[in-house]
């Protein structure tokens, strides 16, 4: 916060005047960050690659963000590049599934899609924080039109199988009545004096004025049925025009059942750096980027490609693939310098010579197991018997969300629902099961907060990560010890090969972790090569 | 930053859904990741066999039947693989993970953040035994809980401060 009235403020600005006139753009974006100014943020912009030398060879693996980040800043450069994908398309985990595709998973079970037109689920990423400032800047400059991702829906449920009988509750009301309690209890504290030690006189006046508003709570500091805690709550009747206008104040949940319901977990499900309001989401799916950028790299990419060899000596690397389906003509490919954005379950199976250190990173980072189910619904009954437009439900069953979609509000025709978004123990489990088990599970589950389940369900398709035939996981675990241990061997560049993607940042499993990871890589690999001159 | 982590109540769970969701509730969500479940279940595994193990976690990736798949990389067949003459490979691999399989004998903070699953080091016999038993595997002998808590197990690496 800062304030206009501060004296301070004239001549901090001024400061940043005065850095930005003579140090240009990205210093006065460093200066505002450390004065506070803007937010602190990995992505500033395309990273400043001037003074390639003249025909330098750079091979990157990976469709995925981060090599097509990559690649389109470096050939935008003037270097040579050509990217090799094993997929045949581009976008790796940026990928939407729509009525009509196909997905063959590992093991060979094959699902077709039967969505309608325009319906889709995305099966990895499905939103944008403002803040990944990385893909709000592709977005923008691949003209991918972003619409609004609702994380927080204050109608959507948190459902507890074993709280309020198993009915879910309104997030609206759970977080209202929390909210509310605790804002008595440190009323009431306060005026009993048992805070005395820890907050003086007049703050205690303000601190009392806060909660009251803070928490909605009487006149006598009470969190009680009336209109104020109704307000946030909703009312048992809500307010409306001519006669029968008047409204009548909901009874608010006691304190216990709150608490005892463990729904207060949810409340903060909106809080955390990375849900906070605004986020975004590609019009038609997040699979709308890596086809974008597919489009804009064009012939630069290699599909159905699958490595197989990567070596490097003295004056450049050297990669060998194959035919993705056949497994058969062996190809080589030879460029200066390579950049491998190569899942790490598949990369530490790669014969490539790197250094030791590099080589024990690559293999010590296990993979998150993840799951999720698409539903299609014959009709739209989240919206028109539960008034929930967009955002998610939390529930404590394995299924963990329910999201719905964020376009097509009260559309008429059917609409596909986020029905299962699985992780951990739950996840594999889910992930041993053939497609249309789980489906079924997903169904199961989610009729037990929608009980319209059962009569308008349509087809579904279930997306295991682990399955994956280009990733053979989800994204990379780091724990605290892993990355004390190997973060950093992971990302130094290793004589003519860096790596990057999400499993190189500390944004793990978002695709800003690829985009930043891939700018910095990028960045330090072409500081080398002008260093060494053309060729070196 | 670490997110506090709090115990549920354990979950009733249907009999017929039982099969998929051997779990108890807790909760935990890995800092700076995408992982996006409030409340999903962690651990809880405590009470599966070797066989059940193997049906419930293993198969995911190394199929029914022990025979793996082949994609942008592989997991590796276990039918009729012949590393698995070695109990101390097997249960090592279980114990540790190997090119990003996961480990599934974590200490309990790590395998937490990581939402990795645990096992007991008489679970990991058992599943070693039957996969060295089962998809055309003969091998006779059979590993103990005590050959296992015998082997190296991941450790905690000090934080540096």
């Amino acid at each position: 916060m800062h304030d206009d009235a501060d004296s301070n403020s004239v001549s901090r600005r001024d400061l940043l005047r005065l850095i930005g006139a003579s140090a240009g753009g990205a210093a006065m974006y460093h200066a505002m960050s450390t004065l506070g100014f803007a937010d602190p943020s990995p992505f500033k912009g395309p990273v400043d690659l001037s003074g390639a030398p003249a025909g330098t060879s750079i091979l990157i693996l990976g469709a995925g963000m981060a090599g097509m980040s990559a690649a389109y800043e470096l050939r935008n450069a003037g270097y040579k590049v050509q990217v090799l994908e094993y997929n045949g398309r581009a976008g790796g985990r940026n990928w939407t599934l729509r009525g009509g595709d196909t997905y063959t998973e590992l093991g060979g079970a094959t699902q077709h899609v039967g969505f309608d037109k325009d319906l889709y689920i995305n099966p990895g990423p499905w939103r944008i924080p403002y803040h990944h400032h990385g893909m709000m800047h592709y977005a923008k400059r691949l003209r991918v039109p972003l619409e609004p991702f609702f994380q927080v829906n204050y109608n959507a449920y948190l459902h507890s199988e074993s709280a309020f009988g198993g009915k879910p509750q309104r997030f609206r009301e759970v977080k209202a009545d929390y909210q509310g309690h605790v804002a008595e209890l440190l009323a009431k504290a306060t005026r009993q004096n048992a805070l005395d030690a820890a907050v003086s006189k007049e703050d205690q006046e303000k601190l009392l004025e806060s909660l009251r508003a803070w928490g909605a709570l009487d006149k006598n500091y009470a969190y009680v049925a009336s209109a104020e805690s109704s307000e946030r709550r909703g009312f048992a009747k809500p307010p409306g025009g001519g006669l029968s206008a008047r409204p009548i104040p909901s009874q608010p949940v006691a304190l216990s059942d709150i608490l005892q319901s463990g729904l207060w977990q949810g409340v903060a499900s909106g809080d955390t750096y990375d849900m906070q309001t605004a986020l975004f989401q590609p019009v038609g799916g997040m699979g709308r980027i890596g086809e974008a950028f597919g489009r804009e790299l064009g012939p630069l990419i290699r599909y159905n490609a699958k490595v197989t060899a990567i070596a490097q000596d003295a004056s450049g690397v050297s990669v060998t693939y194959v035919d993705r389906v056949s497994g058969a003509n062996a190809q080589t490919v030879r460029a200066d310098w390579c950049l491998c954005t190569i899942p790490l379950t598949v990369l530490a199976q790669i014969p490539m010579n790197v250094g030791a250190a590099m080589a024990s990173a690559i293999s010590a980072v296990p993979y998150a197991s993840a799951i999720k189910v698409g539903l299609q619904f014959k009709r739209r009954f989240w919206e028109e018997d539960d008034r929930i437009y967009g955002g998610i439900t939390y529930t404590d069953m394995p299924i963990t969300n329910i999201g719905y979609p964020n376009s097509g509000f009260l559309s008429g025709g059917k609409g596909v629902l986020l029905g299962a978004y699985i992780w951990g123990l739950n996840a594999m489990e889910f992930t041993a099961l053939p497609p249309e088990e789980r489906v079924r599970m997903a169904l199961e589950y989610g009729a037990k907060i929608h009980p319209q389940y059962k009569e308008e369900f349509d087809n579904g398709v279930a997306v295991a990560w682990h399955r994956s035939p280009f990733t053979l996981g989800c994204f990379g675990m780091w724990s605290e010890e892993t990355r004390a241990k190997h973060y950093d061997d992971l990302c130094q560049i290793d004589g003519r090969i860096a790596l990057a993607g999400e499993h190189a940042s500390f944004i793990g499993g978002w695709q800003e972790g690829a985009v930043t990871s891939s700018m910095d890589a990028i960045g330090r690999l072409h500081d080398r090569i002008v260093a060494q001159g053309a060729k070196a | 930053m670490r997110p506090r982590r709090i115990e549920l109540k354990p979950r009733r769970i249907e009999p017929r859904l039982r099969a998929a969701a051997l779990v108890l509730l807790g909760l935990g969500s890995a800092a700076g990741n995408a992982d996006d479940s409030l409340f999903t279940s962690s651990g809880g595994v405590e009470k599966l066999n070797g066989q059940q193990i193997y049906e419930h976690i293993c198969a995911g990736c190394h199929m029914s039947g022990g025979l793996g798949a082949v994609g942008a990389g592989f997991y590796p067949k276990l039918s009729g693989d012949k590393k698995l003459v070695s109990w101390e490979y097997a249960a090592l691999t279980v114990l540790n993970g190997r090119n990003g399989m996961p480990a599934f004998g974590l200490p309990s903070d790590e395998a937490q953040q990581t939402r990795a699953v645990q096992l007991s080091d008489a679970q990991i016999a058992d599943v070693v035994n039957y996969v060295r038993g089962h998809f055309d595997n003969k091998f006779k002998h059979t590993v103990t809980a005590k050959d296992v808590t015998g082997l190296p197990h991941p450790a905690s690496v000090a934080m540096p401060n």
